[in-house]
């Protein structure tokens, strides 16, 4: 989008009450109010930013959170169009949140070539409370993460697991992309126009 | 339900022409100085009640469902930019044609004999009900038979779509029967439109694709059941728009609706809520926020000097349901029912208090074919005082922000934001301070602006249940001076409890409630008097100017 100062772009996408919110939010301000607040659909998407040091470099990431009812899913490349990460999110006690996994990955294979996505399991507490709740195994989502070359991180907001350690994946990521992009840039010809433009010859 | 008096025969004198001010010895007043009076308002004139007979009702979407406003606005702007490579409202526009055609008189007149015909079935369509079987407890509860108000949507094969009380599911062969009910008469080339069986009253209104049933046994008269499920109607269109829906029957008829609409559920709970609450609703009509006008025009100037964004077409304060301040696009106006389904939409989301929002909203009289976008977002810590800045450029979220950012930043340094805060925090006024002795409350509304004011609730209406009463005495008398067979200019209705004096001009429509014992001399000169106080506070109380990007 115009105008952002923000150096990566990361949305969020996945089946409503997968937990996408929730995710951003642990990850912004550090609290998780899923047990206090009843739940709450998010309505269009919410935008959020944060600065994370990688290398010594300080870069901005820009996050949005998308709704996830179905009938946002026609407008969701707003949200998605330019971004350098997407977060497919999936209920890991919910088997259609996953199934949904692969339309947004169609979607984005289709419409953002250059965005890396990242497969999360959501609310993986429930899942340690009692293993009798897990609807998507690992070894299921592993291979789906494979198949699109995605990383796969099983999550839980409310504990805060792997949250920080997926974000700062998707940072270092960036930056590697970036320099390697960078290095390209170095070891390309650069083709200069040099000389006198030749008349063109129809217009004589 | 104490309901005004009407059992034991009360007194009322109507007039035709409004005679009173040669009563009044307090000096006439002068209905050309209407109070909150303006030829240059930001809303458009709401021209929603008069004309919601049942004549523009039904077949004639088209009048009121406008299409192609947002496309205006980016051919008008795209030619500067050709960088632009699509539109920036994801449904295009023409897609669906909505068949035109205008119900003549003769058929009109067929449709109320139609109604009374069936007010005469009440008995057959309570019988018509098939027996529920066990699982279906929600239908046959008590609890769910004694609500007070309930509202459906179905769609036009008869598919549940939603219900203020209870479970669709559960609810599947009630709908089944209103939708006979329907289409049974639509089979005569005619159409239901209303039943009367007992103290209920059930409303339908058919509109492209969709079905909706309201049964009240409030106050409520038919035409405002038929007003409030417009708005339901148009809160949908709001979530959909009128184009997308037509696509998806017309895809498949029997397409299960719930499926869009997971979410947007509380939308409807909140509006029908704010229906029976807020009488803005009722009125077609805005209130704002009491400022001194210094303070309202600090505010829109600090919208305008940095929110110079392009495609913006309207940007807008609410706090508490009320308007601060609304700047707009030349040539374009926000409808007073479109305002009521933002003012829905800020206050049934949590979600926008946690972060800056980037929305796609549909304004059915704006524009019911498309999207505008909407940057919404709290401007105070504690999110009472919410900002939206609605554009038809799908990318401008990064601008609108920043501009956001400046906005804020100006109205601190002006004092606005506290100024609005202890507005909100303040009770907005008591009737006592318009000392008229025995006036209890009252409605007032501009016609030309679309804006109205009260006092706050005061003894004795404290109390819900009294609320709720005195607001069925407002919808008693609203629905008898507007009543589309004989409209009235003046109504004086003694009741029970309370004295109702009703008093529609072409400026102003005034609704008062005074005690029991008040005289009509005494009721008129009172109204005269309170005409003059509103006139003094107009500056505070409503938006005269309508301030242009």
């Amino acid at each position: 989008m115009a105008g952002s100062k923000v150096d990566a772009k990361v949305v969020l996408l996945g089946k409503s009450y997968a937990g996408k919110t929730s995710l951003v939010e642990r990850y912004l301000k550090n609290r998780f109010l899923g047990d206090s607040v009843p739940y709450q659909n998010t309505i269009g998407a919410a935008y959020g930013a944060k600065t994370v040091t990688v290398n010594g470099k300080s870069i901005i990431i820009g996050i949005w959170d998308t709704a996830g009812s179905e009938r946002y899913e026609a407008m969701s490349r707003i949200y998605y169009r330019g971004a350098r990460a997407a977060i497919l999110c999936y209920d890991l006690t919910d088997k259609s949140s996953f199934d949904r996994i692969r339309f947004w990955i169609g979607e984005l294979r289709q419409h953002e070539e250059n965005c890396k996505i990242y497969l999360c399991g959501t609310k993986y507490d429930l899942v340690e409370e009692d293993p009798e709740r897990r609807a998507v195994s690992t070894s299921n989502a592993k291979s789906l993460a494979l198949d699109c070359m995605a990383e796969l991180y099983e999550t839980s907001s409310k504990t805060g697991k792997d949250i920080d350690k997926l974000f700062t994946r998707i940072a270092t990521d960036y930056m590697k992309d970036k320099a390697a992009a960078e290095q390209r840039e170095k070891d390309a010809f650069t083709v200069k126009e040099t000389g006198r433009k030749l008349p063109c010859p129809c217009s004589s | 339900m104490a309901a005004s008096g009407e059992a034991d025969q009360p007194r009322e004198v109507e007039f035709e022409q409004p005679n009173i001010s040669s009563d009044s010895d307090q000096g006439d007043f002068n209905e050309s100085e209407a109070p909150g009076k303006s030829e240059n308002a930001p809303l458009l004139a709401s021209d929603s009640f008069d004309d919601l007979s049942y004549n523009d009702l039904g077949v004639n979407d088209h009048q009121t469902v406008h299409r192609g406003t947002i496309h205006a606005i980016v051919r008008q702007t795209s030619t500067s930019s050709d960088s632009r490579s699509n539109t920036p409202n994801n449904v295009d526009h023409d897609s669906l044609e909505v068949s035109a055609g205008e119900e003549s008189l003769e058929e009109s007149a067929e449709s109320q004999m139609q109604n009374v015909s069936i007010a005469d079935k009440q008995e057959a369509v309570e019988l018509a009900a098939p027996p529920f079987s066990s699982d279906d407890e929600d239908v046959n509860s008590p609890e769910w038979k004694n609500q007070k108000k309930h509202v459906f949507i179905l769609s036009e094969s008869g598919k549940p779509v939603y219900s203020r009380h209870g479970n669709e599911d559960k609810l599947v062969t009630i709908m089944g029967v209103m939708q006979a009910l329907v289409s049974f008469v639509q089979d005569s080339k005619d159409s239901l439109r209303s039943v009367v069986a007992g103290e209920h009253k059930f409303v339908f209104l058919v509109r492209d694709h969709l079905l909706l049933v309201g049964v009240t046994r409030g106050m409520d008269s038919t035409q405002q059941m038929l007003l409030q499920l417009m708005y339901v109607y148009n809160q949908v269109i709001s979530v959909l728009t009128h184009s997308a829906l037509g696509k998806i029957f017309k895809q498949r008829r029997n397409y299960d609706l719930r499926r869009l609409l997971t979410g947007a559920e509380k939308f409807f709970d909140n509006l029908l809520n704010l229906i029976d609450t807020e009488p803005g609703l009722l009125l077609t009509a805005v209130r704002c926020l009491p400022l001194d006008s210094q303070v309202r025009d600090v505010i829109a100037q600090s919208i305008v000097q940095n929110a110079k964004v392009k495609d913006l077409v309207f940007a807008l304060i609410i706090a508490k349901n009320q308007l601060v301040t609304l700047v707009r696009m030349k040539k374009y106006y926000l409808h007073p029912m479109d305002l009521h389904l933002i003012i829905n939409l800020v206050n049934a989301s949590e979600s926008f208090k946690e972060a800056e929002s980037w929305t796609p909203i549909c304004l059915p009289k704006f524009d019911a074919s498309g999207f505008l976008q909407a940057h919404v977002s709290y401007l105070d810590e504690d999110c009472q005082v919410c900002l939206l800045l609605l554009s038809v450029d799908r990318d401008s979220f990064f601008t609108l922000s920043e501009a956001k950012d400046r906005i804020r930043a100006r109205l601190v340094r002006y004092n606005a934001l506290s100024a609005i805060n202890s507005s909100l925090r303040r009770t907005s006024y008591s009737t006592q301070q318009c000392a008229i002795s025995d006036l209890r409350h009252f409605l007032y509304k501009a016609r030309s602006t679309a804006q109205y004011t009260s006092p706050e609730l005061e003894a004795p209406y404290t109390k819900p249940e009294e609320q709720e009463r005195l607001f069925g005495l407002y919808h008693y008398l609203h629905h008898r001076i507007h009543t589309s067979g004989r409209p009235l200019k003046i109504l004086f209705h003694v009741g029970q409890y309370e004295t109702l004096l009703g008093w529609v001009t072409q400026g102003f429509e005034l609704y008062a409630v005074f005690g029991p014992l008040i005289t009509k001399t005494g009721a008129i000169h009172a109204v005269n008097r309170l005409l003059r106080w509103i006139k003094r506070e107009e500056d505070r109380l409503f938006i005269l100017n309508s301030v242009t990007f």
